[in-house]
């Protein structure tokens, strides 16, 4: 399998003006923006509507991008800061899961929908720091310095966030014991 | 204050070995010195069934993990829900961008019956999927016309008869740019004079384009894996 081509090109040639390298990385990046908008937002009209304006002031935004920096965590905080803006707290109204696991009943299956939004919502009660840096880290993976580019803070903060935000669920998860 | 009531029995008999009212202390230490937080950090990074040198000896971190491990499946089971995007998502905001890049140049042929225009856009993806098809081509990107130069002719030609039919594109007449990428070890200059020998059979056959100008920019060679 040949190497992708990397971001650092298509950046490049979407500055030029060219509308399908930017496509490209669209179709890249977009599913992580849009899982982080809709893990902030848990709603997925609002998650699909804050991701789509993100790529659209990315594109606009591009000739301030610095070319050191990654597309991805850039892209990232542009999604991030307009979800945390949007966010209103309501109570969550959907569950996540699309694709209910055959093998369980539908009561069972209830059970964990149930169960997920639950915990969805004891993450949204965080404070938004903490909240985003779990999100970031224990949902899409990211290290402390990826969120830390991304917050626009330091890797001591991010540790801080996340064992500040773990302790609280950590609580909130045995109180339901 | 009340104590928290667990429902799960910590082995071993020692307290200092459930991490339980320890959550709830910001000091947080097992009797053998381990911190909570850094236990939570093990298995919230989904490691409770990996053990470093001293948790593989401790009793009190191998109950507390255990304990914390449990506490902490919902949060794993939630992670582990697969979100997709929604399949339209891309295809969306490529047309709000191209909404926003004013990007309606059209090439236009009278016909008896009416007129048939085409985006300058479509004729520039025709163009870059032939050049993709070309051996040793890794990557290629069109665009029909520099953006400063539309912008103007746009202005220009407002009030004419067929308005943008001057930008890019003028009646079957086409001028594209292409940025290629080239496998490295492949002869250049063939690959970029076959590129524009099929992207000018392809927009000839397809929509019927006999007047193009292919300016083809090989500006990286990358390397096969």
């Amino acid at each position: 399998m040949e190497p992708a081509i990397d971001d650092a090109y298509l950046v490049r040639r979407a500055r030029e003006g060219y509308l399908d390298a930017y496509q490209v990385l669209v179709e890249r990046h977009g599913p992580r923006a849009y899982r982080v908008a809709l893990r902030l937002l848990g709603n997925r009209e609002d998650a699909e509507d804050v991701t789509q304006d993100a790529l659209l002031a990315a594109w606009q935004a591009l000739p301030t991008f610095r070319a050191e920096a990654s597309f991805a965590t850039w892209l990232c905080r542009i999604v991030t800061t307009r979800a945390l803006n949007k966010s209103t707290r309501t109570a969550r109204t959907e569950t996540l899961n699309e694709t209910p696991d055959p093998a369980r009943g539908p009561a069972e299956q209830a059970e964990q929908d149930l169960i997920a939004t639950a915990v969805a919502e004891a993450i949204d009660a965080l404070p938004a720091a903490q909240r985003l840096a779990l999100i970031l880290h224990q949902f899409e993976g990211l290290s402390y310095s990826e969120i830390a580019e991304i917050t626009d803070s330091t890797v001591a903060a991010v540790r801080s966030h996340l064992y500040r935000a773990r302790r609280t669920l950590a609580i909130t998860l045995q109180d339901w014991r | 204050m009340t104590t928290p009531q667990m429902s799960i029995e910590v082995p071993y008999g020692d307290p200092g070995a459930d991490p339980a009212p320890l959550l709830r202390d910001p000091d947080g230490r097992l009797a053998c010195g381990a911190d909570v937080d850094d236990l939570l950090e093990h298995v919230a990074d989904r490691n409770a069934t990996e053990f470093d040198a001293h948790q593989a000896d401790c009793p009190h971190c191998r109950a507390a993990l255990t304990e914390l491990g449990d506490l902490w499946t919902p949060i794993l089971a939630l992670a582990a829900i697969p979100i997709t995007a929604p399949p339209a998502m891309t295809a969306t905001v490529m047309r709000r961008l191209a909404q926003l890049l004013h990007d309606v140049w059209y090439t236009l042929e009278p016909t008896g019956s009416g007129s048939i225009r085409v985006a300058a856009r479509a004729v520039a993806v025709l163009a870059r999927n032939a050049a993709m098809r070309v051996p040793g081509v890794r990557i290629a990107f069109g665009r029909s016309t520099h953006e400063p130069l539309a912008t103007l002719t746009d202005t220009a030609t407002r009030h004419h008869r067929y308005p943008h039919t001057a930008v890019g594109l003028l009646g079957q007449t086409a001028a594209i740019e292409l940025a290629l990428a080239v496998t490295y070890g492949e002869p250049i200059d063939d690959v970029a004079r076959e590129v524009q020998r099929r992207v000018i059979n392809e927009l000839r056959d397809t929509i019927g384009l006999h007047h193009v100008t292919i300016n083809v920019t090989v500006d990286d060679v990358v390397r096969p894996s």
